[in-house]
């Protein structure tokens, strides 16, 4: 059985793991430049659509217990959230390629 | 696949987003961790699809499969599209909208996991918690996006009661969560909880001022992975969790540098205290017009004229209203605000005929009614404005109200006009007004200017006087060139966003550097409307990153090197904030501009920026040359002397 169902341990480790992640993360963002902040931002954007992941399970789901309506939303989220996927990753690559020419060069070279 | 290996390759994949992140720390390495990240995602999509239908029967799993394909197909390309046509100048509101569309995803899950029904209370909070965040940052940001997007006002907006609806909305939001605690069918608290959370957004969003936009971004930006978070706990999602409070992290992070660097408290900018509603519009500061008119600073005169005055307060009365002066009120007003000047109209109640009779002449002509300010509201300021133009008024501001004992308008509020330096009164006669009682203001020794007859000539020969002002702003001593200066260092600011002229500025940046000079940018953390906005301008125009210098570490140069160039930035470098104690921008780190020798401004006037400040530094003897209008074109004029 999957410990993260068992009513007192999943839980204390979801929220375990949302602290832990969130530590870690405010260390090692703490590092990126000012100069750098609107990619950082765009970048976090297109992460945050790793809700995509939260739609698909819910999609599966409903679908499975044929709850048809349910499942279309889940789809539409999934699609939302792949917006923000690709949009956000695509524009931080713009930007960041954009700062970093120089290095780009280079590299072809 | 076993929990235990899902788990781990979970683990796995969120080291490898924290990798990818910190390669993000460095110029050259960032690229590479963005593609990091990238793949991580796409990694995690796969093992999270194959995790799932694995537990689904076979006839089935086909068909889903391709319904997320397809679904998932379409969001990116969307995504890719958007991306591929956004342009830089377009990035704040990008961002914004980019919050909130993940939001919204949040939101929906959180909601599918309620109406789905769970079979735990952990999981029915945190749905009901996810959709509650994911909601208000999907409205806040649209709000944001809009206002960024000029689409609407970018001031804060308030109305009565703001805070206490907003309270009553989080309220609602937290009896839905908990009924969605204790409840089986939870339809009642998912819709207590969308339809709150939505509006509470909204008002949240609506109360946020321009400037303070950068903070509100790095908010949603923040509530956008706790959404995410919290809806990967409703779902019991390792990966979700820790992507989401890393996102989640991240964004609080850059609020609170954010709030630093313009030393505001968080609540301050989420309850709308932004400028004080007296203080001249702050939106005006920042919105040049498409077609701004350059004027050089003019010469004073022995005789008072208006082209001097930066200050100027319109008062206007039944005298506008009868020779139908209010075009050429409109008129005076914008050539004032052309010569950077801040205009201002006090309205007294009672002027004109009728309840809101000026305001209603003046909304005709076109006069924002920002403009427009009533009695209270700018009475305090008479006494700092460098000139009142009277047109048409004379009870409302005759100061024997206040003496005059036994008079029919002893004791009626006044607009203290008497308390100006300067007053030009354009009016018909200089017979007593509607009451009847003689306006000893009309014969005061100094500061006083009658323009009698028909207020439209009046205002015309005020018009003529503007427009003739020869261009002499170099008659002192030979104005500085850039020529000489061999450490220059550049301070761009919204201005420049605004102006689109950071091309230009890099042109100015080669054109020095081919003359042998240092240049280098000084880079405030508030500069622009969001986290390293100016960063990415001056890289879309191929300045090299190089070249960017961060607060502290140009801070102690300025008083070596030889020239500043200002492009667009007021508060960031405004002296101000180190002695002006009480105004929003005390305390707030600023850039040592007027430590500099010389200082070339290229704002597009002299008004004071968002914080409502005004700057001493535009007004110093020596060592300040002012280059107002359009900043491409005061770029052009410095590249040509170059």
């Amino acid at each position: 059985m999957d410990i993260l169902t068992h009513p007192v341990w999943g839980p204390v480790i979801l929220v375990g793991v949302f602290i832990v992640a969130s530590v870690l993360g405010y260390i090692i963002i703490k590092k990126v430049p000012s100069l750098l902040h609107t990619p950082l931002m765009s970048g976090m954007n297109a992460l945050s659509g790793v809700t995509v992941l939260g739609a698909l399970i819910a999609g599966v789901v409903c679908a499975a217990n044929e709850q048809t309506v349910l499942m279309c939303i889940a789809l539409a989220a999934a699609a939302f959230a792949m917006i923000n996927v690709a949009g956000g990753f695509a524009v931080t690559h713009k930007m960041l390629r954009m700062f970093n020419k120089k290095g780009k060069e280079d590299a072809n070279e | 696949m076993s929990p235990i290996l899902f788990y781990v390759l979970s683990a796995v994949l969120s080291a490898f987003v924290l990798i990818g992140l910190s390669m993000q720390s460095k110029v050259r390495s960032a690229v590479a961790g963005n593609l990091v990240c990238v793949c991580v995602m796409l990694l995690a999509i796969v093992l999270t699809i194959w995790n799932a239908l694995a537990a689904v029967d076979a006839a089935k799993w086909l068909g889903i499969l391709i319904g997320a394909v397809c679904a998932m197909a379409a969001g990116l390309i969307a995504g890719l599209i958007w991306a591929k046509r956004v342009k830089m100048i377009e990035m704040p509101q990008t961002v914004a909208l980019l919050n909130g569309i993940g939001g919204l995803a949040s939101a929906l899950v959180g909601g599918i996991e309620l109406a789905k029904g769970s079979e735990t209370v952990f999981a029915r909070i945190t749905a009901a918690l996810a959709l509650v965040i994911g909601a208000i940052t999907f409205t806040g940001s649209l709000i944001a996006a809009l206002k960024l997007a000029r689409k609407i006002d970018s001031r804060p907006k308030k109305f009565k009661g703001h805070s206490l609806v907003s309270v009553l909305l989080l309220l609602v939001c937290l009896a839905g969560v908990v009924l969605a605690a204790f409840d089986g069918l939870n339809i009642v608290s998912l819709v207590l909880c969308a339809v709150a959370a939505l509006l509470f957004g909204w008002l949240f969003a609506m109360r946020v001022g321009g400037a303070d936009m950068p903070v509100a971004i790095s908010l949603l930006n923040s509530l956008s992975g706790v959404a995410g978070a919290i809806a990967g706990m409703a779902i019991a999602n390792v990966l979700l969790v820790a992507v989401g409070g890393i996102v989640g992290s991240s964004g609080l992070l850059l609020t609170q540098i954010m709030c630093r660097a313009m030393n505001r408290h968080l609540m301050d900018i989420l309850l709308g205290k932004t400028v004080k509603l007296d203080k001249p519009e702050p939106k005006k500061a920042e919105a040049p017009a498409p077609a701004p008119e350059p004027e050089p600073e003019p010469e004073p005169e022995p005789e008072f004229s208006l082209r001097d005055a930066k200050n100027v307060i319109i008062v206007p009365g039944y005298g506008m209203a009868l020779s139908q002066a209010q075009h050429k009120v409109k008129a005076l007003c914008d050539k004032l605000e052309a010569n950077g000047a801040t205009v201002r109209f006090a309205i007294h109640p009672v002027a004109g005929r009728m309840p809101g009779h000026m305001n209603v002449l003046l909304a005709e002509a076109d006069v924002d009614y920002e403009h427009l300010y009533e009695l209270d509201a700018i009475n305090d300021d008479f006494k700092n404005c460098d000139a009142v133009v009277v047109v048409g008024a004379s009870d409302v501001m005759n100061p024997a109200a206040r003496e005059a004992e036994g008079t029919p308008i002893y004791g009626m509020p006044i607009l203290n006009v008497d308390q100006a330096p300067q007053v030009i009164v354009c009016n018909y006669d200089l017979k007593p007004g509607y009451a009847g009682v003689e306006n000893p203001l009309y014969s005061r020794k100094t500061g006083i200017r009658l323009l009698l007859g028909d207020a439209k000539e009046s205002l015309d020969t005020l018009l003529a006087e503007l427009s003739t002002t020869a261009p002499k702003a170099q008659t002192e001593a030979p104005a500085f060139s850039l020529k000489d200066a061999k450490n220059v260092i550049i301070v761009p600011g919204y201005g420049m966003a605004l102006s689109q002229a950071q091309h230009k500025v890099k042109a100015l940046c080669d054109k020095l550097e081919a003359n042998g000079a240092t240049v280098r940018f000084a880079i405030h953390p508030v500069a622009g409307r969001m986290p390293g906005h100016m960063n990415v301008l001056l890289a879309e125009a191929d300045v090299d990153y190089e070249h960017l210098y961060e607060l502290d570490a140009i801070n102690d140069d300025f008083k070596n090197c030889d020239a500043v160039v200002v492009v667009g930035a007021s508060d960031v470098m405004n002296p101000a904030a180190r002695e002006a104690e009480g105004t929003p921008i005390y305390g707030m780190p600023i850039l040592n501009v007027d430590q500099a020798p010389q200082v070339i401004v290229c704002n597009y006037d002299l008004k004071p920026g968002y914080a409502g400040v005004e700057n001493p530094l535009y007004s110093r003897k020596t060592g300040i040359r002012l280059l107002l209008g359009d900043a491409k074109e005061s770029l052009d004029t410095l590249l040509a002397e170059l």
